[in-house]
Protein backbone atom coordinates (compact mmCIF):
# COMPACT_ATOMS: atom_id res chain seq x y z
CA UNK A 1 0.00 0.00 0.00
CA UNK A 2 2.77 2.39 1.02
CA UNK A 3 4.71 1.55 -2.13
CA UNK A 4 1.64 2.19 -4.28
CA UNK A 5 1.11 5.50 -2.53
CA UNK A 6 4.74 6.52 -3.05
CA UNK A 7 4.62 5.54 -6.73
CA UNK A 8 1.39 7.51 -7.13
CA UNK A 9 2.77 10.61 -5.40
CA UNK A 10 5.93 10.50 -7.49
CA UNK A 11 3.92 10.42 -10.72
CA UNK A 12 1.58 13.12 -9.50
CA UNK A 13 4.47 15.41 -8.58
CA UNK A 14 6.03 14.88 -11.99
CA UNK A 15 2.76 15.88 -13.67
CA UNK A 16 1.28 18.32 -11.16
CA UNK A 17 1.52 21.13 -13.71
CA UNK A 18 -1.47 19.57 -15.50
CA UNK A 19 -3.59 19.69 -12.33
CA UNK A 20 -2.49 23.21 -11.60
CA UNK A 21 -3.37 24.44 -15.08
CA UNK A 22 -6.76 22.67 -15.02
CA UNK A 23 -7.52 24.27 -11.65
CA UNK A 24 -6.62 27.75 -12.93
CA UNK A 25 -8.64 27.15 -16.07
CA UNK A 26 -11.79 26.14 -14.18
CA UNK A 27 -11.69 28.37 -11.10
CA UNK A 28 -11.17 32.10 -10.98
CA UNK A 29 -9.92 32.61 -7.44
CA UNK A 30 -7.08 31.10 -5.47
CA UNK A 31 -9.23 29.47 -2.79
CA UNK A 32 -11.41 27.69 -5.34
CA UNK A 33 -8.33 26.71 -7.35
CA UNK A 34 -6.82 25.11 -4.24
CA UNK A 35 -10.09 23.28 -3.54
CA UNK A 36 -10.21 21.95 -7.08
CA UNK A 37 -6.52 21.00 -7.01
CA UNK A 38 -7.13 18.92 -3.87
CA UNK A 39 -10.29 17.42 -5.31
CA UNK A 40 -8.45 16.33 -8.46
CA UNK A 41 -5.61 14.79 -6.44
CA UNK A 42 -8.19 12.94 -4.30
CA UNK A 43 -10.12 11.68 -7.32
CA UNK A 44 -6.89 10.58 -9.02
CA UNK A 45 -5.94 8.65 -5.90
CA UNK A 46 -9.40 7.06 -5.71
CA UNK A 47 -9.23 6.12 -9.39
CA UNK A 48 -5.57 4.99 -9.28
CA UNK A 49 -6.43 1.25 -8.95
CA UNK A 50 -8.16 1.52 -12.34
CA UNK A 51 -4.96 2.79 -13.98
CA UNK A 52 -3.61 -0.27 -15.75
CA UNK A 53 -0.61 1.38 -17.35
CA UNK A 54 -1.79 0.63 -20.90
CA UNK A 55 -1.60 4.36 -21.65
CA UNK A 56 0.75 7.06 -20.37
CA UNK A 57 0.09 8.23 -16.82
CA UNK A 58 -0.37 11.79 -18.08
CA UNK A 59 -3.03 10.66 -20.63
CA UNK A 60 -5.03 8.97 -17.88
CA UNK A 61 -4.49 11.99 -15.66
CA UNK A 62 -5.92 14.39 -18.26
CA UNK A 63 -9.18 12.44 -18.27
CA UNK A 64 -9.63 12.15 -14.53
CA UNK A 65 -8.55 15.76 -13.93
CA UNK A 66 -10.87 17.17 -16.60
CA UNK A 67 -13.81 14.97 -15.61
CA UNK A 68 -13.41 16.11 -12.01
CA UNK A 69 -13.14 19.78 -13.01
CA UNK A 70 -16.19 19.57 -15.31
CA UNK A 71 -18.48 18.42 -12.49
CA UNK A 72 -16.78 20.36 -9.70
CA UNK A 73 -18.87 23.22 -8.36
CA UNK A 74 -17.34 26.06 -6.44
CA UNK A 75 -18.69 26.79 -3.00
CA UNK A 76 -21.86 28.85 -3.40
CA UNK A 77 -20.82 31.31 -0.72
CA UNK A 78 -17.88 32.47 -2.82
CA UNK A 79 -18.88 35.17 -5.25
CA UNK A 80 -17.85 35.32 -8.88
CA UNK A 81 -15.38 38.08 -9.66
CA UNK A 82 -17.02 40.32 -12.25
CA UNK A 83 -14.28 42.95 -12.45
CA UNK A 84 -13.31 43.67 -16.09
CA UNK A 85 -10.07 42.07 -17.25
CA UNK A 86 -8.13 45.27 -17.79
CA UNK A 87 -8.88 46.49 -14.27
CA UNK A 88 -7.48 43.34 -12.75
CA UNK A 89 -4.23 42.99 -14.63
CA UNK A 90 -1.54 45.61 -14.25
CA UNK A 91 -0.37 46.77 -17.65
CA UNK A 92 2.47 49.02 -16.49
CA UNK A 93 5.35 46.58 -16.90
CA UNK A 94 5.95 45.83 -20.55
CA UNK A 95 9.00 43.55 -20.37
CA UNK A 96 8.87 40.49 -22.61
CA UNK A 97 8.42 37.88 -19.87
CA UNK A 98 5.86 40.00 -18.14
CA UNK A 99 4.00 40.39 -21.41
CA UNK A 100 3.81 36.61 -21.75
CA UNK A 101 2.59 36.22 -18.19
CA UNK A 102 0.11 38.95 -18.85
CA UNK A 103 -1.23 37.17 -21.94
CA UNK A 104 -1.74 33.99 -19.94
CA UNK A 105 -3.34 35.94 -17.11
CA UNK A 106 -5.78 37.43 -19.62
CA UNK A 107 -6.40 34.01 -21.06
CA UNK A 108 -7.18 32.52 -17.63
CA UNK A 109 -9.58 35.37 -16.91
CA UNK A 110 -11.25 35.19 -20.31
CA UNK A 111 -11.85 31.41 -20.13
CA UNK A 112 -13.91 31.96 -16.99
CA UNK A 113 -16.68 33.14 -19.32
CA UNK A 114 -16.68 29.82 -21.17
CA UNK A 115 -18.78 26.85 -20.13
CA UNK A 116 -17.28 23.64 -18.67
CA UNK A 117 -17.01 21.85 -22.03
CA UNK A 118 -15.58 24.89 -23.84
CA UNK A 119 -12.92 25.15 -21.14
CA UNK A 120 -12.04 21.48 -21.67
CA UNK A 121 -11.75 22.04 -25.43
CA UNK A 122 -9.42 25.02 -25.06
CA UNK A 123 -7.37 23.26 -22.40
CA UNK A 124 -6.83 20.14 -24.50
CA UNK A 125 -6.02 22.29 -27.55
CA UNK A 126 -3.41 24.26 -25.59
CA UNK A 127 -1.98 20.98 -24.32
CA UNK A 128 -1.20 20.09 -27.98
CA UNK A 129 -3.89 17.42 -28.29
CA UNK A 130 -5.07 16.58 -31.79
CA UNK A 131 -8.75 16.77 -32.78
CA UNK A 132 -8.87 13.01 -32.52
CA UNK A 133 -7.48 12.99 -28.98
CA UNK A 134 -9.83 15.80 -27.95
CA UNK A 135 -12.76 13.81 -29.37
CA UNK A 136 -11.67 10.67 -27.53
CA UNK A 137 -11.29 12.50 -24.24
CA UNK A 138 -14.66 14.18 -24.47
CA UNK A 139 -16.56 11.27 -26.00
CA UNK A 140 -17.67 13.12 -29.12
CA UNK A 141 -16.93 12.65 -32.82
CA UNK A 142 -13.78 14.09 -34.38
CA UNK A 143 -15.86 16.37 -36.64
CA UNK A 144 -17.83 17.62 -33.68
CA UNK A 145 -14.61 18.26 -31.76
CA UNK A 146 -13.26 20.32 -34.68
CA UNK A 147 -16.48 22.35 -35.01
CA UNK A 148 -16.79 22.93 -31.27
CA UNK A 149 -13.14 23.92 -30.95
CA UNK A 150 -13.39 26.47 -33.76
CA UNK A 151 -16.53 27.95 -32.25
CA UNK A 152 -14.90 28.13 -28.83
CA UNK A 153 -11.81 29.83 -30.24
CA UNK A 154 -14.03 32.45 -31.88
CA UNK A 155 -15.95 32.94 -28.66
CA UNK A 156 -12.72 33.34 -26.72
CA UNK A 157 -11.45 35.92 -29.19
CA UNK A 158 -14.66 37.90 -28.80
CA UNK A 159 -14.45 37.78 -25.01
CA UNK A 160 -10.89 39.06 -25.06
CA UNK A 161 -11.75 41.77 -27.57
CA UNK A 162 -14.86 42.78 -25.61
CA UNK A 163 -12.72 43.25 -22.53
CA UNK A 164 -10.38 45.59 -24.37
CA UNK A 165 -7.34 43.44 -24.89
CA UNK A 166 -6.05 42.00 -28.15
CA UNK A 167 -3.11 39.67 -28.72
CA UNK B 1 -5.19 36.70 -31.59
CA UNK B 2 -2.63 34.12 -32.57
CA UNK B 3 -3.55 30.77 -31.04
CA UNK B 4 -0.34 29.03 -32.09
CA UNK B 5 1.73 31.67 -30.34
CA UNK B 6 -0.52 31.40 -27.32
CA UNK B 7 -0.09 27.63 -27.34
CA UNK B 8 3.71 28.02 -27.34
CA UNK B 9 3.56 30.38 -24.40
CA UNK B 10 1.16 28.08 -22.57
CA UNK B 11 3.53 25.15 -22.96
CA UNK B 12 6.58 27.21 -21.97
CA UNK B 13 4.80 28.39 -18.84
CA UNK B 14 6.38 26.55 -15.94
CA UNK B 15 3.89 26.18 -13.21
CA UNK B 16 5.15 26.42 -9.67
CA UNK B 17 2.81 24.66 -7.33
CA UNK B 18 3.16 23.01 -3.96
CA UNK B 19 4.52 19.52 -3.54
CA UNK B 20 1.74 16.96 -3.38
CA UNK B 21 2.17 15.10 -0.10
CA UNK B 22 0.40 12.04 1.30
CA UNK B 23 -1.57 14.32 3.63
CA UNK B 24 -3.41 15.70 0.63
CA UNK B 25 -4.82 12.23 -0.02
CA UNK B 26 -6.54 12.27 3.37
CA UNK B 27 -7.42 15.93 3.64
CA UNK B 28 -11.15 15.93 3.05
CA UNK B 29 -14.06 14.03 1.65
CA UNK B 30 -14.44 14.07 -2.09
CA UNK B 31 -17.25 16.30 -3.30
CA UNK B 32 -18.35 15.69 -6.81
CA UNK B 33 -22.14 16.21 -7.20
CA UNK B 34 -22.58 12.46 -6.69
CA UNK B 35 -20.59 12.68 -3.45
CA UNK B 36 -22.66 15.67 -2.30
CA UNK B 37 -25.93 13.85 -3.02
CA UNK B 38 -24.64 10.74 -1.28
CA UNK B 39 -23.71 12.81 1.76
CA UNK B 40 -27.13 14.48 1.89
CA UNK B 41 -28.90 11.16 1.40
CA UNK B 42 -26.80 9.69 4.21
CA UNK B 43 -28.04 12.45 6.54
CA UNK B 44 -31.61 11.82 5.46
CA UNK B 45 -31.08 8.10 5.92
CA UNK B 46 -30.40 8.61 9.62
CA UNK B 47 -33.39 10.95 9.86
CA UNK B 48 -35.61 8.31 8.29
CA UNK B 49 -34.21 5.62 10.56
CA UNK B 50 -35.06 7.72 13.63
CA UNK B 51 -38.57 8.40 12.22
CA UNK B 52 -39.05 4.67 11.69
CA UNK B 53 -38.05 4.00 15.30
CA UNK B 54 -40.40 6.73 16.46
CA UNK B 55 -43.26 5.21 14.44
CA UNK B 56 -42.73 1.94 16.31
CA UNK B 57 -43.73 3.69 19.54
CA UNK B 58 -46.75 5.52 18.14
CA UNK B 59 -49.36 2.98 19.45
CA UNK B 60 -47.92 3.29 22.95
CA UNK B 61 -47.64 7.10 22.82
CA UNK B 62 -51.22 7.58 21.58
CA UNK B 63 -52.71 4.68 23.57
CA UNK B 64 -54.16 2.74 20.63
CA UNK B 65 -56.79 0.09 21.31
CA UNK B 66 -55.85 -3.55 20.56
CA UNK B 67 -57.90 -3.44 17.37
CA UNK B 68 -56.22 -0.26 16.12
CA UNK B 69 -52.83 -1.55 17.22
CA UNK B 70 -53.26 -4.61 14.97
CA UNK B 71 -54.15 -2.44 11.99
CA UNK B 72 -51.22 -0.17 12.77
CA UNK B 73 -48.79 -3.11 12.89
CA UNK B 74 -49.94 -4.11 9.40
CA UNK B 75 -49.34 -0.59 8.05
CA UNK B 76 -46.04 -0.31 9.92
CA UNK B 77 -44.86 -3.62 8.42
CA UNK B 78 -45.65 -2.33 4.91
CA UNK B 79 -43.72 0.89 5.58
CA UNK B 80 -40.79 -1.16 6.92
CA UNK B 81 -40.84 -3.29 3.78
CA UNK B 82 -40.68 -0.28 1.47
CA UNK B 83 -38.05 1.41 3.64
CA UNK B 84 -35.90 -1.74 3.66
CA UNK B 85 -36.02 -1.84 -0.14
CA UNK B 86 -35.07 1.83 -0.34
CA UNK B 87 -32.30 1.47 2.25
CA UNK B 88 -30.87 -1.44 0.27
CA UNK B 89 -30.94 0.58 -2.96
CA UNK B 90 -29.40 3.53 -1.16
CA UNK B 91 -26.66 1.30 0.27
CA UNK B 92 -25.82 0.08 -3.24
CA UNK B 93 -25.74 3.69 -4.49
CA UNK B 94 -23.60 4.77 -1.54
CA UNK B 95 -21.06 2.00 -2.00
CA UNK B 96 -20.96 2.12 -5.78
CA UNK B 97 -17.73 3.66 -6.96
CA UNK B 98 -17.59 5.68 -10.13
CA UNK B 99 -14.98 5.69 -12.83
CA UNK B 100 -13.70 9.12 -13.75
CA UNK B 101 -11.33 7.68 -16.34
CA UNK B 102 -14.21 7.16 -18.80
CA UNK B 103 -14.59 9.80 -21.52
CA UNK B 104 -16.36 12.98 -20.36
CA UNK B 105 -19.66 12.27 -22.13
CA UNK B 106 -19.98 8.77 -20.66
CA UNK B 107 -18.96 10.07 -17.30
CA UNK B 108 -21.49 12.91 -17.34
CA UNK B 109 -24.31 10.64 -18.52
CA UNK B 110 -23.47 8.17 -15.77
CA UNK B 111 -23.59 10.95 -13.17
CA UNK B 112 -26.85 12.32 -14.57
CA UNK B 113 -28.78 9.08 -14.79
CA UNK B 114 -27.47 7.77 -11.47
CA UNK B 115 -28.61 10.96 -9.77
CA UNK B 116 -31.99 10.96 -11.50
CA UNK B 117 -32.62 7.33 -10.68
CA UNK B 118 -31.88 7.82 -7.01
CA UNK B 119 -33.89 11.01 -6.83
CA UNK B 120 -36.93 9.31 -8.41
CA UNK B 121 -36.55 6.41 -5.99
CA UNK B 122 -36.40 8.85 -3.12
CA UNK B 123 -39.55 10.64 -4.33
CA UNK B 124 -41.39 7.35 -4.87
CA UNK B 125 -40.63 6.28 -1.31
CA UNK B 126 -41.87 9.62 0.05
CA UNK B 127 -45.16 9.25 -1.89
CA UNK B 128 -45.67 5.67 -0.72
CA UNK B 129 -44.94 6.37 2.95
CA UNK B 130 -47.06 9.53 2.78
CA UNK B 131 -50.06 7.62 1.38
CA UNK B 132 -49.70 4.76 3.85
CA UNK B 133 -49.59 7.15 6.81
CA UNK B 134 -52.51 9.12 5.41
CA UNK B 135 -54.58 5.97 4.90
CA UNK B 136 -53.85 4.82 8.42
CA UNK B 137 -54.76 8.24 9.82
CA UNK B 138 -58.14 8.03 8.02
CA UNK B 139 -58.77 4.52 9.40
CA UNK B 140 -57.71 5.62 12.90
CA UNK B 141 -60.03 8.61 12.76
CA UNK B 142 -62.94 6.39 11.79
CA UNK B 143 -62.10 3.94 14.54
CA UNK B 144 -61.83 6.65 17.19
CA UNK B 145 -64.44 9.14 16.05
CA UNK B 146 -66.49 6.80 13.86
CA UNK B 147 -69.97 8.07 14.70
CA UNK B 148 -69.02 11.70 14.39
CA UNK B 149 -67.26 11.15 11.04
CA UNK B 150 -70.12 9.04 9.63
CA UNK B 151 -72.58 11.80 10.47
CA UNK B 152 -70.23 14.40 9.04
CA UNK B 153 -69.66 12.44 5.83
CA UNK B 154 -73.40 11.89 5.32
CA UNK B 155 -73.80 15.66 5.25
CA UNK B 156 -70.99 16.16 2.71
CA UNK B 157 -71.33 15.42 -0.97
CA UNK B 158 -69.15 12.72 -2.57
CA UNK B 159 -67.72 15.38 -4.92
CA UNK B 160 -66.53 17.42 -1.95
CA UNK B 161 -64.83 14.39 -0.39
CA UNK B 162 -63.24 13.45 -3.73
CA UNK B 163 -61.94 17.01 -4.23
CA UNK B 164 -60.42 16.96 -0.75
CA UNK B 165 -58.71 13.63 -1.41
CA UNK B 166 -57.28 14.90 -4.70
CA UNK B 167 -56.08 18.13 -3.07
CA UNK B 168 -54.36 16.16 -0.29
CA UNK B 169 -52.66 13.89 -2.81
CA UNK B 170 -51.56 16.90 -4.84
CA UNK B 171 -50.24 18.55 -1.70
CA UNK B 172 -48.11 15.50 -0.88
CA UNK B 173 -46.88 15.52 -4.48
CA UNK B 174 -46.04 19.24 -4.50
CA UNK B 175 -44.24 19.08 -1.13
CA UNK B 176 -42.20 16.05 -2.26
CA UNK B 177 -41.31 17.62 -5.61
CA UNK B 178 -40.34 20.94 -4.01
CA UNK B 179 -38.27 19.27 -1.32
CA UNK B 180 -36.40 17.13 -3.90
CA UNK B 181 -35.90 20.18 -6.12
CA UNK B 182 -34.69 22.36 -3.30
CA UNK B 183 -32.44 19.76 -1.70
CA UNK B 184 -31.06 17.85 -4.70
CA UNK B 185 -32.36 19.53 -7.85
CA UNK B 186 -29.57 22.08 -8.27
CA UNK B 187 -26.98 19.33 -8.88
CA UNK B 188 -29.20 17.65 -11.42
CA UNK B 189 -29.87 20.93 -13.22
CA UNK B 190 -26.19 21.80 -13.45
CA UNK B 191 -25.17 18.37 -14.73
CA UNK B 192 -28.02 18.45 -17.26
CA UNK B 193 -26.76 21.80 -18.57
CA UNK B 194 -23.27 20.33 -19.06
CA UNK B 195 -24.69 17.21 -20.76
CA UNK B 196 -26.63 19.50 -23.12
CA UNK B 197 -23.57 21.54 -23.95
CA UNK B 198 -21.56 18.43 -24.83
CA UNK B 199 -24.38 17.07 -26.99
CA UNK B 200 -24.90 20.37 -28.78
CA UNK B 201 -24.15 19.97 -32.51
Amino acid sequence: MLETQQAFLQQINENKGIIHKVSKMYMDNTLDQEDLFQEIVMQLWKAYPSFKGTSKFSTWMYRVALNTAIVFFKKDSRKIDKTPLNEQIDLADSSDSHEKEEKLAYLYKAVQELNQIEKALIFLFLENQSHREIAQNLGITEINARVKLNRTKEKLQQIIKKNGYEF
Amino acid sequence: MNFDQLKDEWNKDEVTSNHVSENMLKMKEAHTPIDSIRKKMKHEFFGQLISLLFLAFVPKIFGFTDELKNIYILFYAIICGFMAYYFFKFYVFYKHSYDLSMDSRKNLLWFYYEMRLNLELYKALTYIVGFILLSFSAIALFAIKGDFLTKLLSKLSITYIAINAVVTILLIGVITELWAKFYYGKYLKRIKAIVDSIDEE
